[in-house]
């Protein structure tokens, strides 16, 4: 806006040096005046009709222009000057040899010219107060010209008597003066002569002032103000003039009047009544002129040149040099952080889903018009498709380089001699390696020559980066406590053996087996050194010693509490001892039981008959105790009882398909309960209370109805070497021991896989040992330990066993790397005895 | 508080009732970190001051000082701190004459372990693993070796002893108990009779007070009493004078232990208090030929003493410890202490016959010591002396402590304490 009134203002000046130019060439121009007054015949009744009309447009125009004031006020200055050197060098340009005598006058001219123009604004503004008729508001558009006309006219007045006036109300206010005044001319000499000051000025110049001056002063001014006329309709006056005295309505003719004025006047198309005062004004062929151009919407001033060349003031070519010397602001050149918050948060619209790109809209308006489909199986909480956006996984990062990685590394991070060839040995397996390169010193940095791994990492980099995981694996932030099982606290389970009581020291080699009197009061172990002793438990007394001519792998007191049998594994032989201690009517009783061959009435196999050979003992074995000796074919490994005391078995692993064999005592018979041998025969148990055989092989345990012949059940160890099986006295729960460091506890009832796998040893275990009475078991293993663990089966099926870890003893010491070889329980109380490589017997309690 | 850390002062009134050792009954202030020690010489100067009034007092004598019951043996706050009890009250202190460490006398060799031993005036009767028995005197004189048991014995028991004939019992892994007569004069033993019956290893055995009766535990969890008499005369029936003379019958067999019987020991005439590797103690009243009572614990029991003197049980058990139980409560907490000291197993036990509060164990560690009931954190001696575990003890004799073990010896202590003069207790 303030721009478009500068605009206008350079308009007005040029317009007012135009004027000035037409001064000097006023004949030329005097041709195009008759054109003018032609054209203005048609326009003048349109003019009454419009004014009306435009007065809204007036009053906001009028509002504009005391904006346009306080504008100017402000920076008319700078504009003004650049309009001035404009307005100077366009009148230079485009009259350079006429104007001569106005560039004599220079810059003084041109600044009288600035304060010229200040002090017609406000005229104009008291003009525009003063001027209360409507008539005058239709020409308000041309405001600001009037002050030009003005002058041009008086410049016109004194060159050309007055006819030549561009703007309306400037016509009108001459027609005044015209009227109220008999000459013009006169009038502006009056001012000259009134005007002191003006006396040394151009003569030119005078006459305008003085035009603008005397115009305000001499016109009849009706001073009503801006008010409805028709209020007066009903006096005989108008209104009142600056004398206060009152202006009478001229005289109004009727139709005839007026018709005969408009045969009679010639002026009569043209003269035109002023609403304020009533008096008929005859408009000048200037206003007509100028009516007409603005019908036409032509602009105004005849004089003005639409298409004068263009003056790049601001131009758009970039300057060779810069105007300004001023360092480039820093944020010119640094992004925007509000540009870049404004941009972030969309992305994070985006992300959210809140916001939509426009081919997602469209999409979705897609989808929504198209069938719907809807995924059955997903969960509601999947939410994978947003999971690349909420959770990405980032690229896996690479370390930073260190000193190693410098090309002038500190010496101790090259390698010597020794971490030389440990790298160069890793040749095969690079990823074990410490460093993936080799430290190397260069003196400078221009001597390090192109790295030669560069393709190739740079690849595997990729590879990385192509294989990385894309799920993320969540990290479970759970305290590892919480994960462990609630245990009961040992001092909850006791009683279990916690201290070492007693050592039963005698035997002179490893004491391989130890077997427990059914009454707890006596044990026999077997040892090494080829000899059977038997021990008073609560005093460590060697009761007995019986030498046997083998090694002794397994001794087994026979349960039955009504025998005293103990079933001796002595290389090839299985000798049956009484004992002689406890009651001696059971000693007795078991002899006489030994002693008398039965009747064998059915034929035994030559396969059998070849494994086995029973025999009465010699002599000399009999006043050791020994009874019945069987005669294996092999090596016996193990030995164990059924729980009535009548049947037992012998495992011999090197007898292929007759390693495992059962001997019924009161019979004197062997049976060969497999055809086939299912693998190495490691150990075998009877249930205690079921018809069923287990028989563990090195890998697993297959148990066997004996009453059906027939395999019932085979657990699945996945182990390498089992040592030795427990059953617990209810009978559903086996406990395997392994050589590979297991303990496998199955729960028969579940599944044939272990219930649970003990990893307690550090070394093989031996073998394991359930007590009768209480929950408890133990372990044997070569790392010196015996471990004591609470082995809860509860009656109620639902429940499964609870098995604890309580106490680990270690006592035993160390031979040849064997450690502890065979644990066994006390029937009764807690206690348990463990043999070990140290030729002792222990006993915890 | 400053008294807490023995560094404040706190009342006691030193009392003793032992007349002759009487001061004045005046309450002292003595520092709260005191010790017996320093108490000592304050008792002993005070007695030394009364002393030059009537000349009684000859040489210091050693005192032990008994507060809340119990022997002090650090500080005496420290003492009383654990006690609980108030520091602002006047805290009596009860002292008296230490009792005489006991001094080794003897050592018996025998070819085997010695498994039981038994003193009675000045015999020793001693049972072995080599299956015999020997007869020693107090001075060490060995008197007679008796073999006649098939496998080791378990336990002896004087029935009675005199100048002429000396009876006695013993017990063996064999299942019988034998009944011996011993001629002094002639040094010469037979065998009264063999009791026969039990169906395992007779492991302990008990006279009876008024010596008619025998007691005998077993493996085969039985009790069985016997009759003790030698000379069968009038009271003995018809049947039983039959049989005896070579083997004798039990009179009662009671039943009601699940395991092994340890220990066995006569009450009174009519009462026989059992304990059982079953963890439990029984009382058993001859008369209802029942359990009168019952006491359980945790471990298996090898060893149980009653006093009649304090009416108190001690036990020694699968553990390290020894316990004191009071029978004739039968609710709370059974075990009135326990007496930590010993570093294996406590095979045995035995209440002094004479002192009150005095008893003393052996242990598979060797070791026998002389505890005084007030007194369960330390034991008042430690007996060294044996190379291998204690299988017996036994002061049947106040005036000797005897103990026999897995070193093939009998080790005898003689005690000091100058004896009151007062029938024993055993002699009844």
């Amino acid at each position: 806006m303030a721009k478009k009134q500068v605009k206008r203002k350079a308009t007005d000046f040029v317009d007012k040096k135009k004027l000035k130019d037409s001064e000097i060439k006023s004949t030329e121009d005097d041709e195009e005046e008759q054109d003018l007054q032609e054209d203005l015949l048609q326009k003048i009744s349109n003019e009454d009709n419009d004014s009306s009309d435009d007065e809204g447009t007036e009053q906001i125009y009028q509002s504009d222009d005391s904006d346009e004031l306080e504008f100017e006020s402000d920076e008319e200055g700078n504009y003004a000057s650049k309009w001035d050197e404009g307005v100077g060098s366009e009148n230079s340009g485009d009259e350079e040899a006429e104007s001569d005598d106005e560039e004599q006058e220079g810059s003084d001219d041109e600044e009288e010219e600035d304060s010229d123009d200040e002090d017609e604004d406000e005229i104009n503004d008291s003009d525009i107060e003063d001027i209360s008729d409507d008539e005058v508001s239709d020409e308000e558009t041309n405001l600001k010209e009037r002050n030009l006309p003005k002058s041009k006219k008086s410049d016109g007045n004194i060159k050309k008597n007055g006819l030549e006036a561009s703007t309306s109300a400037n016509a009108k206010k001459e027609l005044e003066l015209q009227k109220v005044k008999t000459s013009e001319a006169l009038n502006d000499f009056k001012e000259e002569l009134k005007d002191p000051n003006n006396t040394l000025v151009v003569p030119s110049k005078k006459e305008e002032y003085a035009d603008s001056d005397t115009s305000d002063e001499e016109d009849i001014r009706n001073t009503v103000g801006n008010i409805p006329m028709h209020w007066y309709d009903e006096y005989k006056h108008i209104g009142y003039d600056w004398d206060a005295k009152k202006i009478i309505k001229p005289s109004k003719g009727d139709q005839i009047d007026d018709f005969l004025r408009k045969i009679e006047d010639p002026d009569f198309w043209r003269s035109v009544k002023d609403p304020q005062t009533g008096q008929e004004v005859v408009l000048t062929d200037a206003d007509i002129e100028l009516i007409k151009r603005i019908n036409s919407a032509r602009v105004p001033n005849p004089e003005h040149n639409e298409y004068e060349p263009w003056i790049e003031w601001f131009t758009n070519e970039v300057e060779r040099m810069p105007i300004k010397n001023v360092p480039d602001h820093k944020r010119s050149f640094l992004p925007s952080s509000s540009e870049r918050k404004k941009v972030s948060r969309m992305i994070h619209a985006l992300k959210m889903g809140w916001m939509k790109t426009m081919e997602e809209v469209e999409r979705e308006k897609k989808e929504a018009r198209g069938p719907k489909f809807y995924m059955l199986w997903e969960t509601d909480t999947s939410r994978e498709h947003m999971r690349r956006i909420h959770d990405p996984v980032s690229a896996p990062k690479r370390d930073l380089p260190g000193h190693a990685e410098s090309y002038n590394p500190p010496p101790e991070y090259i390698f010597d001699e020794k971490e030389r060839k440990e790298w160069l040995k890793l040749k095969d397996e690079p990823h074990k390696r410490k460093l993936h390169f080799m430290p190397q010193k260069y003196n400078s940095l221009r001597e390090v020559p192109a790295y030669p791994r560069y393709i190739r990492e740079r690849f595997m980099r990729c590879l990385d980066l192509y294989l990385c995981p894309r799920a993320r694996r969540t990290k479970l932030n759970i305290d590892a406590e919480y994960l462990i099982p609630k245990l009961p606290s040992p001092k909850d389970l006791q009683p279990f053996p916690t201290v070492e009581s007693l050592v039963y020291r005698g035997h002179t080699d490893l004491v391989r087996t130890v077997s427990v009197e059914p009454k707890g009061e006596y044990i026999v172990s077997g040892s090494d050194d080829k000899t059977v002793k038997i021990w008073e438990i609560a005093t460590g007394r060697c009761i007995r010693t019986i030498e046997t001519d083998d090694v002794v792998r397994c001794v087994a007191w026979c349960p039955n509490a009504k025998l005293s049998i103990i079933a001796v594994a002595a290389g090839n032989r299985l000798l049956l001892i009484n004992p002689k201690v406890g009651d001696k009517l059971l000693i007795k009783k078991t002899d006489d039981l030994l002693a008398e061959a039965p009747q064998n009435d059915t034929m035994e196999s030559e396969r059998i008959k070849t494994a086995v050979q029973w025999s009465v003992a010699e002599k000399e074995e009999q006043e050791k105790g020994v009874r019945l000796v069987i005669t294996h074919f092999k090596p016996i490994q193990q030995v164990t009882w059924h729980g009535r005391g009548d049947y037992v078995a012998t495992v011999m692993p090197e007898g292929a398909n007759r390693s495992a064999l059962i001997h019924q005592l009161s019979k004197r018979r062997s049976q060969i309960p497999f055809s086939k041998s299912k693998g190495l025969i490691q150990c075998v148990l009877f249930h205690p209370i079921k018809p069923c055989f287990f028989v563990a092989t090195q890998h697993n345990v297959r148990i066997y109805d004996l009453v059906k012949q027939e395999l019932i059940k085979k657990l699945l160890t996945n182990s390498k070497w089992i040592s030795g099986m427990s059953i617990h006295p209810k009978g559903d729960n086996l406990l395997v021991s392994t050589y590979d460091k297991k303990m496998l506890w199955f729960d028969l009832d579940l599944s044939t896989k272990p219930y649970q796998t003990l990893r307690l040893h550090k070394n093989a275990v031996r073998n394991v040992a359930f007590h009768l009475r209480y929950p408890l078991f133990a372990s044997a293993s070569d790392d010196l330990s015996v471990i004591v663990s609470h082995g809860m089966v509860y009656n109620d099926l639902l429940q499964n066993p609870l098995i604890v870890p309580v106490k680990k003893l270690q006592t035993h010491e160390a031979r040849e790397e064997f450690g502890v070889l065979d644990v066994a329980w006390h029937p009764v109380q807690p206690w348990v005895f463990s043999s070990g490589a140290d030729a002792t017997i222990r006993l915890y309690t | 508080m400053e008294v807490e850390n023995g560094e404040g002062q706190v009342q006691v009134r030193l009392k003793t009732k032992q007349e002759h050792f009487a001061i004045p009954d005046v309450p002292y202030t003595v520092e709260g970190s005191v010790t017996t020690a320093e108490l000592n010489t304050f008792v002993n100067t005070l007695l030394e001051q009364a002393a030059l009034n009537n000349s009684e007092y000859k040489a210091p004598i050693e005192f032990d000082f008994i507060v809340f019951d119990e022997y002090l043996r650090g500080r005496l706050c420290d003492h009383i701190r654990e006690k609980e009890f108030s520091f602002e009250d006047t805290i009596d202190i009860e002292y008296v004459e230490r009792f005489p460490a006991p001094e080794p006398q003897d050592c018996l060799l025998h070819d085997d372990w010695v498994s039981a031993v038994k003193a009675c005036d000045k015999w020793i009767l001693t049972g072995c693993y080599d299956n015999t028995i020997n007869i020693w005197t107090v001075k060490g004189k060995h008197v007679l070796t008796i073999p006649g048991h098939t496998q080791p014995l378990k336990a002896v028991a004087w029935i009675s002893v005199d100048d002429q004939r000396g009876k006695f019992v013993s017990c063996s892994q064999d299942q019988t108990a034998m009944l011996w007569e011993w001629l002094v004069g002639t040094n010469s033993v037979e065998c009264v009779s063999i009791c026969k019956g039990h169906e395992r290893g007779i492991d302990c055995v008990d006279v009876s007070p008024n010596k008619t009766k025998l007691a005998t535990g077993s493996w085969d969890t039985m009790l069985k009493i016997w009759s003790a008499e030698i000379n069968e005369g009038c009271e003995g029936t018809f049947k039983r004078q039959k049989e005896s003379g070579a083997t004798r019958v039990p009179d009662i067999t009671l039943q009601g232990h699940r395991e092994c019987i340890s220990s066995v020991q006569w009450m009174d005439a009519e009462t026989v208090l059992t304990g059982s590797w079953d963890h439990t103690l029984k009382i058993w009243d001859l008369h209802l030929e029942g359990i009168k009572s019952e006491i359980s614990s945790n471990k298996s029991i090898f060893d149980a003493s009653y006093s009649k003197l304090n009416r108190l049980i001690i036990t020694a058990s699968a553990d390290k410890n020894l316990r004191l139980y009071d029978p004739r409560t039968n609710q709370g907490n059974l075990v009135r202490n326990t007496y930590f000291g010993h570093s294996q197993w406590v095979q045995t036990v035995m209440w002094s016959s004479t002192e009150e509060y005095l008893f003393i164990s052996g242990s598979y560690d060797n070791q026998n010591k002389l505890w005084d009931y007030r007194s369960p954190k330390a034991p008042l001696y430690d007996l060294l002396g044996h190379g291998d575990k204690v299988l017996d003890i036994d002061w049947s004799n106040p005036k000797y402590i005897v103990s026999g073990g897995a070193d093939n010896t009998v080790r005898v202590f003689k005690s000091r304490k100058v004896m009151v003069p007062e029938p024993t207790d055993d002699t009844k």
